[in-house]
């Protein structure tokens, strides 16, 4: 009697893992990824309907090309689009993946190696000379160009001129400063007005990250996998200025979006150091209109340091299903050589691309009173120019947690030589 | 059973047809074992498929490493892995302390309640049965993201210290590893102490009331009551709310992403969102994710067979 039940169940297993398997190889052989079968519809994927889906819809409506499909835009919070990309990719069927897939700069590399194959690269297709520098360097692998840039993360330093008047200090004074300058200059503004001069997350290392791209450093190595912590002499300022700014006493510490948004809307802030994205939540508070301006990022005081960085930023792919064609005809046909399409997306959606030709454009030299008259968009290009490009590679987040750690550590006072030793390791053990 | 069916079919032998007895045999104790399996074969075979086949899977991953889609079998690497890696154990820990902390502070308290609502004298009975266990039927993302705002370091916590002077300037719950912890506990024990009292309060009602009226006849105190009489009544619901409390907080992962998303550094990260950072929010390595997801198996286990041993019923 056992025995039986046991070989039914056994054979009912077997019988089960066989469709299984069977139905593997139907899919993964149905996918065939090669043929570039005529598609009439394709599908992008984004996530932000007030920023990178309004783009592919402006898009849509700016395609000059000569392709007949029909594009579907469909909105998918950031994080299922990440599991579903590394889901669906993985088990190596492609039903039911889109063909235009947006994907976050510090993620890309990771993507582009764990699955090869998997994206179509645009090398042909769209020109590379015509984006931003540091925008290349992220989004190709292997002398392949596959990412198409889009927006720009350039970091901007927004400051509330009518606080630096009250402590003595003009918009000059800031700009193209250095940390330590910075420091100085919060300090006073503190005594003068008893504002904090920026907000700090200590479980979000974003001002690092951004301090350390101003001298054209990363967590790793060019190679995009070696950790590059212990050692690294940008790093390691990089630190040691963000303890001096927790130790002047001069940022309010927040745990969370809200509230750092929540401090700069109400006047608790002086700056707010950060990508320009932040832009539409600045101009929230409208009863701050004409206090603000914005300068460039300040840089760390190094030799070679630049005063301009990045913060997040992302970029399109095509992904190797079929209709790739159409996706990539679609891309060079909007993002990818339409001036126009850029000067719609500042005036509609406020969104600043990395397509060098759109910056000339009338759109760009608007002056926003908001900050004072100043021309935003076109200094905000410039600076987007000057951005170190670093290859962020696989790690970003990965090694970043273990940072957070280890900056919780020298916070409190243990030697940084030994923390940035001690995360080296941890890293070098995690990322084998 | 069986074999009580087929004496019976060889006493019966001799009066009957050798074509009645094959006859018999068809639709006797062997076809009847047929129509049972046809009735659980399609459970068998949905289990098989979406259980166990993905087990078996998951384990043979927990053999394999690298990014992506590019696995190759490394032995025993990922398990020694584990065993050096800070983030899992610091994981391993927090999920501990949640465990040892949280389930028997809300077992307790979903007895306590339990008793006292289950008191015949008591008014307005449902409506604190249902303020207990409103709070089984909220999101888990929703009451994570209440507390949060309720222990953030403007929110009405901190308000409410402050105004009655119990603290002198604002404290940031989450910014601080022990504080966030009691924060977590506190927030899964809130919503999880109403569901296990629904289970006490079924039980209590099958506890026979003559029990209690004998105990009181014989001069048997309240506590006296509850601890020799309810609480050995109610043994094996104790046993069975601990056991599914105990693999619910092993895995416990909405609140830890909600509240704290691990923070400060890792003082807060649980087993189960490890495994989520493993697979999506680095390079996705899902061979140690795997490996990482059977340990949470293999404490189940573990911790299962210890309960079944310290409370369950000797066989």
């Amino acid at each position: 009697m056992k025995k039986f039940n046991l070989m039914f169940l056994a054979a009912a297993s077997m019988a089960a893992l066989a469709a299984c398997s069977s139905g593997d190889e139907e899919a993964s052989g149905g996918s065939g990824s090669e043929g570039s079968a005529d598609v009439d519809e394709i599908t992008a994927w984004a996530w932000d309907p007030a920023f990178n889906i309004a783009a592919l819809e402006n898009a849509k409506e700016a395609y000059n090309g000569d392709g007949d499909y029909e594009v579907n835009i469909i909105e998918n919070a950031q994080d299922d689009i990440i599991q579903k990309l590394n889901t669906g990719l993985s088990s190596g069927t492609t039903n039911g993946m889109p063909n235009i897939v947006l994907i976050e700069d510090y993620r890309a590399q990771s993507f582009l190696q764990a699955y090869p194959d998997a994206f179509h690269p645009l090398t042909d297709v769209i020109n590379a000379e015509d984006f931003a520098d540091y925008k290349i360097a992220t989004t190709s692998f292997e002398d392949e160009q596959y990412g198409l840039p889009f927006d720009s993360g350039v970091a901007a330093l927004y400051v509330r001129t009518d606080y630096l008047e009250e402590a003595g200090y003009s918009v000059e004074d800031v700009t193209d400063i250095t940390w330590q300058e910075y420091i100085e200059i919060g300090k006073d503004v503190k005594e003068a007005t008893g504002k904090n001069m920026l907000t700090l997350d200590p479980n979000d290392l974003a001002q690092v990250r951004m301090m350390i791209q101003t001298n054209g450093s990363w967590y790793v190595e060019e190679d995009g996998s070696t950790p590059n912590i212990a050692g690294n002499e940008t790093l390691e300022k990089g630190f040691e200025t963000y303890k001096e700014l927790m130790d002047a006493d001069i940022a309010k510490i927040v745990s969370d979006w809200s509230q750092f948004v929540g401090a700069f809307n109400s006047g608790d802030v002086a700056s707010v150091p950060t990508g320009n994205w932040i832009t539409p939540s600045v101009k929230q508070a409208a009863d701050q209109s004409g206090n603000w301006a914005v300068v460039p990022m300040p840089r760390l005081d190094m030799e070679g340091a630049v005063n301009a960085s990045n913060l997040g930023g992302s970029s399109w792919y095509v992904l190797n299903v079929d209709g790739k064609e159409q996706a990539a005809d679609f891309l060079l046909n909007t993002f990818g050589s339409n001036p126009e399409l850029y000067q719609t997306l500042v005036e509609d959606i406020g969104a600043l691309g990395t397509y060098s030709p759109a910056a000339e454009g009338d759109a760009y030299a608007v002056e926003d009173e908001f900050f004072g008259g100043q021309q935003l968009l076109s200094d905000l290009s410039t600076w987007t120019d000057e951005i170190p490009a670093v290859n962020y590679g696989l790690h970003t987040y990965a090694i970043e947690d273990i940072l957070v750690t280890g900056m919780q550590d020298y916070l409190n006072g243990a030697e940084l030589d030994t923390v940035l030793e001690n995360v080296q390791g941890q890293a070098e053990a995690q990322l084998k | 059973m069986s074999q009580l069916g087929t004496k019976k079919a060889e006493v019966d032998l001799p009066v009957r047809t050798k074509y009645e007895e094959s006859r018999r045999q068809k639709t006797g104790v062997f076809f009847k074992k047929k129509v049972g399996w046809l009735f659980v074969i399609i459970s068998v075979i949905a289990i098989t498929i979406f259980n166990f086949y993905p087990m078996v899977q998951a384990f043979l991953l927990s053999f394999q490493s690298g990014m992506g889609a590019n696995l190759e079998y490394v032995g025993l690497d990922n398990w020694r892995r584990l065993f050096g890696d800070p983030t899992f154990i610091a994981a391993l820990t927090n999920t501990t302390i949640y465990l040892l902390i949280q389930v028997p502070l809300m077992i307790i308290l979903a007895l306590f309640f339990s008793v006292l609502l289950n008191d015949p004298k008591l008014k307005f009975k449902s409506f604190f049965r249902i303020a207990i266990f409103l709070p089984c039927v909220t999101s888990l993302v929703a009451y994570s993201v209440v507390f949060k705002y309720l222990f953030g370091i403007d929110g009405i916590v901190n308000q409410f210290l402050l105004n009655f002077g119990f603290i002198s300037e604002t404290v940031n719950f989450l910014a601080d590893p022990f504080w966030a912890k009691v924060v977590i506990i506190l927030a899964i024990t809130w919503r999880w102490t109403g569901y296990n009292m629904i289970f006490y309060l079924a039980a209590l009602q099958n506890v026979d009331k003559s029990i209690y009226e004998a105990a009181r006849i014989d001069g048997a105190s309240s506590f006296q009551q509850f601890f020799q009489i309810t609480v050995p009544m109610l043994k094996p619901i104790i046993l069975f709310t601990s056991i599914t409390s105990t693999i619910g907080t092993l895995q416990i992962f909405d609140e830890i992403v909600n509240i704290t998303n691990g923070g400060p550094g890792n003082a807060t990260i649980s087993i189960s969102q490890y495994i989520y950072n493993l697979s999506f929010e680095y390079s996705p390595d899902f061979g140690y994710a795997s490996t990482v997801s059977y340990v949470i198996v293999i404490l189940v286990v573990i911790l299962s067979i210890i309960q079944f041993r310290v409370a369950g019923e000797k066989k």
